[in-house]
């Protein structure tokens, strides 16, 4: 393992005063893509909440390149070069497809996001329609190019590839695949082992808010991985 | 007969301008962070007052602009961070807390001031010729000033993300902030720029106007009219409400007679309340 | 952190204009009760539109109170006031007329209000007791047991309107006033007058009482009509309003405006700049060279000091009320209806605007015919004892 980029260190919290996570601990390294694995309800979502400082963490520390980022608000995450990419509310409905992209850059020209054009054509068609009309997959879809578009080295994305076709699902991994290429890191809450399976070097596992299983993904076979995410 | 139709169209030019930098901060404040700042007539009464204590104390008049928006900036601030932000910006609470606010500015300022009325002096006295007809400068100024504004708003709006982020901030806030929006700030500053607007608009109607406590009350009801018509959040919205609300009343009370335009507009506020209550061009 | 909106816009409007109904709720102010003292309900101006006057009214009610005290009381009693609010809608005003008189007790009603106020709380009182009504009002009103002493529009005009006339050189009228009763009576009565005269009206323009009234459209078609004189019938920040756009649009040096509202507190409004060329004619100016006036103005202003609010004919006829009050009840040597209604008839008492003669249950008073210098009056002609012509028995 190269060194960390992304260190999750004994973080606890949950919502209100109660504990969802207990001292979990994780890392991410350069180029590396770590997939956190685990069935719905053990606490995936909350703990990649807590790490990006949209839930306050009771304990434990985060850091970035060094940088302690515990507790800081989110807005400041891209700053560090960190970024989110929620399970939920994934994109702005409000606002058309090409105002999601780009919402947060000094103009409003689209061709920084031609290559993923290329890729999801659908996305350009739709570029002058309110993110709102978008199917679910779709709003995955231009959830996941606005979170590798904004360029950080730390991308954090919540189950990427819920309700998305099979052929983008492998369009995906083959994204994340040519960016970890380029010295990105991704820490992915999923479920499809699809996805996992092609851009995978570690695997985490969670259960009961905790982590039950750490190890390169190599390692471990499809089996193996089911019998942890069925009861 | 001629020139009363040339003096009556710039009326009627004269009177949507006006009505559109009156709603302007309340659009800002309800059509962004759905705040209905019913307090806004007041926020335009307290740059009224500003405008008068300025020139009462003998300084120019353009001093008043950011005297005013600096004193209704200032209580913007207070309020958004002691009313509007525990609050959460619910609309309900927001409403009934915003029409308590409205009764203690007024309540302060009789207490300050009186319930008597202030006049202020025109600071542009004498008329321009505009087609052979001689019309009071200051008011031309007011609907240069107005139309300015209006379009610099407008051209802004649609080329900076700002409006873009303060809607995406009301619609997802955190994912807001995980793009790296300060949705604290942003919001902040969208109110505080509202209340700073209205008492610049409050300055520019003091002098045509009795100034006096409840004179917010007044305006604020052509205002939300205008609102209701022309749709929350957009520009185009703004610009529409106001030119239908400011003209059809203007050119009714021309025509017919003002207590048929005052009905009309009612009426029409009423029917779009009921058919159309989200105006003409809402924010989608 | 911002909640995203659920709440429909359709319902928050709705919600607004519940809220914007509900402003505005009564305050009765009760002072300790003395024995054996006569207490007199007195209707004033606490909140709503006129509630500018609220504090000149109590003031003048005050000292009036305290003047009758000080020669003795009425019938030989100490006189109290109990103070009630009459900005709030008439049905309230007249519930708390009602409550003056079952649970205060009040043997009087002393009011400053609008008509339709008047008409509410004469509703409740029955002429059971004397309700004395105090400012200028369109007449026409003879309910019993009521008492009027304020200016009518007959007063106001019909020794006025021939000398604007031949102050402005002119003959032809534009008027312009709210969209209610009193505006729209006293129209109808100059109209009269302004036949007599010879004159025309070119136009008329009615404003909805209250609406957030702009008048450049009127003043663009005065401009057109050019009338000699402008009749106003605007009240409060409608008159503020239409005059300072009316000197905005360069018309005040042709054209004369008399208006029939016009006190101290709305030329304060109107300013300077706006007031060359207009008149206003009513029976008391807080600025008239008359000994009583000097005397009355000089002891609020012991009283008041620096604060003492500023009095007009609006406020300054509920002093008036006190002095009627006395005088009537001393002749009568009782309240009772019958009795005090046949005392009044003929009576004259002196106020700060000189005598006023009772006739017909109206008063018959002096008349001033005032021009506006800056945010000043001044006194170009009195009219004494201007009959009311009103007929009531």
């Amino acid at each position: 393992m190269t060194q960390a980029l992304f260190e999750i260190d004994r973080l606890s919290g949950g919502y209100g005063s109660g504990l969802v996570v207990r001292d979990v601990s994780l890392a991410v390294g350069r180029g590396e893509a770590v997939c956190l694995l685990g069935r719905n309800g053990v606490g995936k979502s909350t703990l990649v909440k807590l790490a990006c400082g949209v839930l306050r963490p009771a304990g434990g520390t985060v850091t970035i390149a060094g940088r302690e980022i515990t507790g800081r608000p989110p807005s400041d995450n891209l700053g560090a070069g960190l970024t989110y990419c929620p399970q939920e509310r994934v994109v702005f409905d409000d606002l058309t497809v090409a105002e999601n992209l780009t919402l947060m850059r000094d103009n409003r020209r689209l061709d920084a996001f031609d290559r993923f054009f290329e890729v999801f054509p659908r996305l350009s068609e739709r570029r002058r329609q309110h993110a709102g009309t978008l199917s679910g997959g779709e709003k995955k879809l231009l959830s996941f190019v606005r979170g590798l578009a904004e360029g950080a080295n730390m991308v954090v994305i919540d189950e990427p590839t819920e309700g998305v076709q099979f052929e983008n699902v492998v369009r995906m991994a083959d994204l994340i695949q040519s960016h970890k290429q380029a010295g990105m890191s991704f820490l992915v809450v999923e479920q499809n082992l699809t996805l996992v399976e092609r851009v995978a070097d570690r695997i985490v596992i969670m259960d009961h808010g905790d982590v039950v299983h750490s190890g390169a993904a190599a390692d471990m076979a499809r089996d193996e991985i089911l019998s942890y995410l069925t009861v | 007969m001629e020139s009363l139709v040339v003096t009556q169209a710039i009326n009627v030019a004269y009177e949507v301008l006006i009505l559109a930098a009156l709603v302007l901060g309340l659009a800002v404040v309800m059509g962004l962070l759905n705040v209905l700042n019913i307090a806004h007539g007041e926020f335009v009464m307290l740059g009224s007052y500003t405008a008068y204590l300025v020139q009462k104390a003998g300084l120019p008049y353009l001093a008043a602009v950011p005297a005013a928006a600096v004193v209704c900036g200032a209580i913007g601030v207070v309020v958004e961070r002691f009313l509007i932000r525990p609050l959460r910006y619910d609309p309900f609470e927001t409403l009934l807390a915003t029409w308590g606010l409205g009764l203690l500015l007024r309540k302060l300022v009789e207490l300050g001031f009186g319930r008597g009325y202030r006049s202020v002096d025109i600071p542009i006295s004498g008329s321009i010729n505009i087609f052979g007809e001689a019309y009071p400068t200051y008011r031309l100024v007011l609907m240069v000033v107005s139309a300015v504004v209006l379009v610099a708003l407008f051209v802004w709006y649609l080329r900076a993300p700002t409006g873009a982020r303060i809607r995406a901030m009301v619609g997802n806030p955190v994912l807001a902030e995980a793009v790296g929006i300060r949705t604290r700030q942003l919001a902040r500053n969208t109110f505080v720029a509202g209340t700073a607007w209205a008492g610049v608009a409050g300055v520019m109607i003091a002098p045509l106007t009795p100034v006096e406590p409840f004179m917010g009350l007044t305006l604020i009801v052509n205002s939300f009219f205008a609102l209701v018509v022309g749709g929350m959040g957009t520009v185009t919205g703004l610009f529409a409400g106001s030119a239908i609300i400011g003209g059809l009343q203007s050119v009714l009370t021309a025509a017919v007679s003002p207590t048929t335009a005052y009905l009309a507009m009612l009426v029409l506020s009423i029917l779009f309340l009921w058919q159309r209550p989200r105006g003409l061009f809402p924010r989608p | 952190m911002l909640t995203s909106l659920k709440t429909s816009r359709r319902e928050l409007l709705r919600a607004a204009g519940v809220g914007a109904l509900a402003i505005g709720a009564p305050a009765i102010i009760r002072p300790a009760a003395a024995a054996d003292t006569l207490k007199i309900g007195v209707l004033v101006a606490d909140s709503g539109p006129a509630a500018l006057f609220g504090p000149a009214q109590r003031a003048a009610a005050e000292f009036g109170a305290a003047t009758v005290n000080a020669k003795g009381g009425l019938l030989g009693r100490q006189v109290e006031i109990v103070f009630a609010d009459a900005g709030a809608p008439p049905a309230e005003v007249a519930k708390s007329a009602v409550k003056l008189m079952l649970s205060d007790k009040v043997e009087l009603i002393f009011g400053s209000h609008d008509s339709a106020v008047r008409q509410g709380v004469e509703n409740v009182v029955k002429g059971k007791i004397p309700y004395v009504y105090t400012p200028c009002f369109e007449g026409d009103d003879c309910s019993s047991n009521v008492y009027f002493l304020g200016e009518t529009p007959e007063q106001q005009l019909q020794k006025a309107l021939p000398k604007i006339v031949e102050l402005a050189h002119g003959k032809t009228f534009y008027l312009i006033g709210d969209d209610y009763v009193w505006a729209r009576t006293t129209n109808e009565k100059a109209k009269k007058y302004i036949a007599d005269l010879g004159g025309t009206v070119v136009a008329e323009d009615y404003y909805p009482f209250g609406a957030p009234n702009k008048f450049e459209t009127s003043v663009a078609k005065i401009k057109s009509a050019k009338p000699a004189i402008v009749l106003e019938t605007l009240v409060g920040g409608d008159n503020v309003n239409f005059n300072r756009t009316f000197a905005d649009f360069n018309l005040s040096d042709d054209i004369v405006r008399l208006s029939c509202l016009l006190e101290e507190n709305t030329l304060a409004g109107i300013g300077k700049d706006a007031s060359k060329n207009l008149y206003s004619s009513f029976g008391y100016f807080a600025d008239i060279d008359l000994p009583q006036n000097k005397a009355f103005i000089a002891e609020l202003a012991k009283k008041y000091g620096d604060k003492a609010p500023q009095q007009c004919t609006i406020s300054k006829g509920l002093y008036d009320a006190f002095v009627f009050a006395a005088a009537a009840a001393a002749k009568a040597k009782s309240l009772d209806a019958g009795k005090f209604g046949a005392a009044v008839e003929g009576l004259t008492f002196d106020t700060p605007s000189g005598p006023m003669t009772v006739k017909h249950r109206h008063t018959d008073k002096n008349i001033f015919l005032a021009r506006c210098d800056g945010t000043k009056f001044t006194i170009v002609d009195t009219f004494s004892a201007v009959p009311t012509q009103q007929a009531c028995s």
